[in-house]
C-alpha cells in the first residue's frame, strides 16, 4: 500500500522538480561550506608561517625592545570546527584570527575579516539556510494538497467508500511524504559528511536532531493548515504567507525592535573615550598618565615617572590609559550587546526558524554568543602579554635576550554549552500541539 | 441486502427527500428513475453515508449505516458518474490501490483477472489512466466490486456519457454481478437500460418515490408512457 502510495506521489512533476531542486541546493549548500572551511584553513596555515617570519624580520630590525614590540603581533586562533561548513553564521566576518599587539586592545578587537560584500550582503547559502529556509518550501509543496488534491481530482469519495478510516489514509499519505523528505535530508547530510569531512561527535548528533526535529516541525504546521480542510489554492497561500512570516518578517522584526529596546549608543562612546584616553596624554604631564598606570599596576611602581622627552614606560602607559579609560563604555557595550542577544533567543523560542538558526550555529561555534566568547579570550591573551613584555620594556631588556621563538600563535576555543532538552522543548511542544490540533480537527469532521 | 426505512433528508428546511422506504435483495437491480433533483443522488449519498438521514434509517446488510458506518462500507462498492482514478497510475495500480484501502489484498495476478472479468482488455492493464476512456474506467470500478467481493453496489448514473456499445457492455457485467447475488441500486435516466438491465424499477419525483414495480410486469412502451405521466 505504502509503495503504491509512494509511486503515485513521485510519479508527479512537481515532486520530481521540488526534489531535484531540494538536492540541488542541498549540494550547493555544502559545496559552500567547504569553500569557507578551505578558506579558513589556508588563512590558517599562512598565519603560523606570517607570524614566524613576522618577528624574525623584525627582531632583526629593531633594537630596542620598546619599538619592537610597537610593531610585534601576537596571534590567538579560534580554529573553525569542521561543522561550521554546514552553519556558516558570523564566521565570515568574525575572524577566528585574533592578531594583536600589545597596544590599546579596543583600537583592535573589532576588526573584521575582509569579504566579498555582495556575498556579505545575500548572506551564506550554506547547509544551514537550505535546510530552515528552503526545505520548509518543499515541504508545504508536498502537504498543502495532501487532502484537497482527492477531493478537487474526485478521488476522495471512492477512498472514503474504501478504506475504513480517511485519518489513516491521510496517515499513509502524510508519512510517505515525511520519510521521503527525511530521505532526502538524511542523503545530503550524509554527503555534508564526507564532502567536509565531519567528525561524529556530539555536535554532529544534535545537528541532524535539530534538523529533524525542525523538518518535523513543518510537517505538522501544514498538517494543521490542512486539517482545516480548505481548497488547495486557499492552503497554498496560507502556508506560504506563513513561510514569509516566519522566515522573513517575525526575524527582521525581532531583529528591528531588539535594536531599538537596546540601542547601543556606548559604541560610539567607548570607541571616542578609547582613542581620547590614549591621545590626550601627549598633552598632558607625564605625572598624571603614570599615576594613573601605577594604580592599576601598583607592582610597576618602581619604575618611576620618567623625565626624558619620551620614554616607551610613559608610552606604552598611555596606551594603556586608551583602554583603561574607555573600560565603563566597553564594558556597558558588552552588557547592550548581551541583552540584545539574550532578548533574540528568548524572543525566538516562539519562532522556529529563528530558533533553529540560533541552534545551528551554537552547535557549530559560529555564532555572536561564540564570538563574545572569542573576544573575552582575547582580552585575557593580551593582558597576558602585556604583563610579560611590560617589565622587559620598563627596563629596556636587550632584544636578543628573549627567545622570540617560543612565540607561536595560541589556540583557544569558544565553548558552547547546549542544553539540549531546553533547546529542542520548543520545537517539540510546537510540533506536538499543532500535530494534536490537527488530528482533533480531522476527529471532528471525518471519524464521527 | 439494501433497505431504506422511512428515510428522509432534509436540506434547511427543504426535503430533498420525502420519508421513503423500499428493499433491494441480493441478486436485484433497482433502478431509480426520475428528473434531475428527485432525489435519486441523495439516496445514494445516504446509503454511502455521506450525508446524514433526517429521518428513518438506511441499511445495508440489516446494519444501520450511520451507526455501522465500518462493517456497512465493507459490504459496498460505489461507482459514481464519473470515476475518478488516479491518472498517473496504470489500472492496475489503480486497482491494486484503492483495494489496498479497503484491506484486500491479492496476488497480481488475482488482480489482473478481475480487471480481465470486469472487461479491460489486457493491453491496457499496465497503461496509466489518463489514457483510459471512460467506459474503462467504470470496468476498473467493477474490478474493485469484484476485487472487494462486494455484496452491494451503488451506482450513480454510472453509464450516462458511454456510447451504447460500453453501455451495453456495461449493463452485462451487472447483469453478471447479479447473477453472483449482487444487490444493486442504481440511478439512471436511461429507460431502456432500466428495463433490459434492471429487476426493479422505482420513480421519484420532487423527493418522493412515486412508484414501484419490477420490469417484468410492464413492456417498454408502457414504461416510458408510465415515466411521462409521473414526471409532467
Amino acid at each position: 500500500m505504502y509503495l503504491l502510495i509512494a509511486k503515485q506521489f513521485i510519479r508527479s512533476k512537481v515532486v520530481q522538480l521540488s526534489l531535484l531542486l531540494l538536492l540541488a541546493l542541498g549540494i550547493m549548500g555544502v559545496l559552500i561550506g567547504k569553500q569557507f572551511l578551505q578558506k579558513q584553513e589556508r588563512t590558517l596555515s599562512n598565519v603560523t608561517q606570517h607570524q614566524q617570519a613576522h618577528i624574525a624580520r623584525n627582531v632583526e630590525l629593531h633594537r630596542e625592545i620598546g619599538l619592537l614590540l610597537y610593531y610585534l603581533r601576537f596571534t590567538l586562533i579560534d580554529q573553525p570546527d569542521r561543522i561550521a561548513g554546514l552553519s556558516i553564521g558570523q564566521r565570515d566576518v568574525n575572524p577566528s584570527v585574533q592578531s594583536i599587539t600589545i597596544r590599546t586592545l579596543e583600537a583592535q578587537l573589532h576588526d573584521t575579516d575582509l569579504n566579498n560584500p555582495s556575498n556579505l550582503q545575500s548572506g551564506n547559502l550554506d547547509l544551514g539556510f537550505v535546510i530552515i529556509y528552503l526545505l520548509p518550501l518543499v515541504v508545504i509543496a508536498f502537504l498543502f494538497n495532501l487532502l484537497s488534491e482527492e477531493k478537487e481530482a474526485g478521488t476522495w469519495r471512492l477512498i472514503a467508500v474504501q478504506s475504513n478510516s480517511t485519518l489513516r489514509f491521510l496517515w499513509m499519505k502524510l508519512s510517505v511524504r515525511m520519510l521521503l523528505t527525511y530521505c532526502m535530508l538524511g542523503g545530503i547530510l550524509l554527503f555534508a559528511y564526507l564532502i567536509l569531512s565531519l567528525p561524529v561527535n556530539r555536535q554532529l548528533i544534535t545537528f541532524i536532531l535539530v534538523a529533524i526535529l525542525y523538518t518535523t516541525f513543518w510537517f505538522a504546521f501544514c498538517f494543521w493548515v490542512v486539517s482545516f480542510q480548505r481548497n488547495s489554492s486557499f492552503n497554498a497561500l496560507t502556508l506560504l504567507s506563513a513561510w514569509l512570516i516566519l522566515a522573513v518578517l517575525l526575524p527582521a522584526s525581532v531583529n528591528n525592535y531588539v535594536a531599538n529596546l537596546y540601542p547601543v549608543p556606548e559604541s560610539l562612546a567607548a570607541m571616542v573615550k578609547q582613542r581620547e584616553g590614549y591621545h590626550e596624554k601627549w598633552d598632558m604631564d607625564k605625572k598624571i598618565t603614570m599615576d594613573k598606570f601605577y594604580t592599576h599596576y601598583p607592582q610597576f611602581k618602581k619604575y618611576g615617572v620618567p623625565q626624558e622627552t619620551f620614554n616607551w614606560t610613559w608610552y606604552y602607559a598611555m596606551q594603556q590609559m586608551g583602554d583603561d579609560e574607555s573600560l565603563k563604555e566597553r564594558m556597558a557595550m558588552r552588557a547592550k550587546i548581551k541583552q540584545r542577544e539574550n532578548a533574540s533567543r528568548w524572543l525566538a523560542t516562539a519562532i522556529p526558524t529563528m530558533h533553529t538558526q540560533f541552534l545551528f550555529n551554537d552547535i557549530a561555534r559560529t555564532s555572536l554568543s561564540s564570538h563574545l566568547q572569542l573576544l573575552d579570550q582575547t582580552t585575557e591573551f593580551h593582558e597576558r602579554l602585556r604583563l610579560y613584555f611590560y617589565p622587559k620594556i620598563f627596563e629596556n631588556a636587550p632584544v636578543k635576550s628573549e627567545d622570540w621563538k617560543k612565540f607561536k600563535p595560541e589556540y583557544t576555543r569558544a565553548e558552547n554549552n547546549i542544553n539540549i532538552t531546553f533547546a529542542l522543548l520548543p520545537l517539540f511542544l510546537l510540533t506536538f500541539g499543532l500535530a494534536s490540533w490537527g488530528v482533533f480537527n480531522f476527529r471532528k469532521t471525518n471519524d464521527a | 441486502m439494501l433497505e431504506a426505512k422511512q428515510l428522509s433528508k432534509t436540506y434547511q428546511g427543504k426535503e430533498a427527500l420525502k420519508p421513503t422506504s423500499f428493499t433491494v435483495n441480493k441478486g436485484d437491480i433497482f433502478c431509480l428513475l426520475g428528473a434531475n433533483g428527485a432525489g435519486k443522488t441523495t439516496t445514494i449519498n445516504l446509503f454511502l453515508n455521506f450525508i446524514q438521514p433526517s429521518g428513518g434509517q438506511a441499511l445495508i446488510g440489516e446494519k444501520d449505516v450511520v451507526k455501522e458506518p465500518i462493517e456497512t462500507k465493507k459490504l459496498l462498492t460505489y461507482i459514481p458518474e464519473n470515476l475518478m482514478l488516479y491518472p498517473n497510475l496504470s489500472g492496475l495500480e489503480n486497482l491494486e490501490y484503492f483495494s489496498g484501502l479497503a484491506n484486500k489484498k491479492y496476488p497480481k495476478e488475482e488482480f489482473l483477472k478481475f480487471l480481465t472479468e470486469a472487461g479491460l482488455q489486457a493491453d491496457a492493464h499496465d497503461k496509466r489512466i489518463s489514457t483510459y476512456s471512460k467506459g474503462m474506467r467504470q470496468k476498473v470500478g467493477i474490478a474493485l466490486a469484484l476485487a472487494k467481493d462486494a455484496q452491494v453496489l451503488l451506482l450513480d448514473e454510472p453509464t450516462s456519457g458511454l456510447d451504447p456499445k460500453a453501455s451495453n457492455e456495461f449493463s452485462e457485467l451487472l447483469t453478471k454481478l447479479s447473477k453472483k447475488g449482487v444487490a444493486t441500486l442504481m440511478a439512471t435516466h436511461d429507460l431502456f437500460r432500466a428495463k433490459e438491465t434492471g429487476t426493479h424499477i422505482g420513480m421519484m419525483r420532487e423527493g418522493s418515490l412515486v412508484e414501484q414495480l419490477t420490469t417484468d410486469q410492464i413492456n417498454h412502451t408502457d414504461l416510458e408512457k408510465l415515466y411521462l405521466k409521473h414526471m409532467n
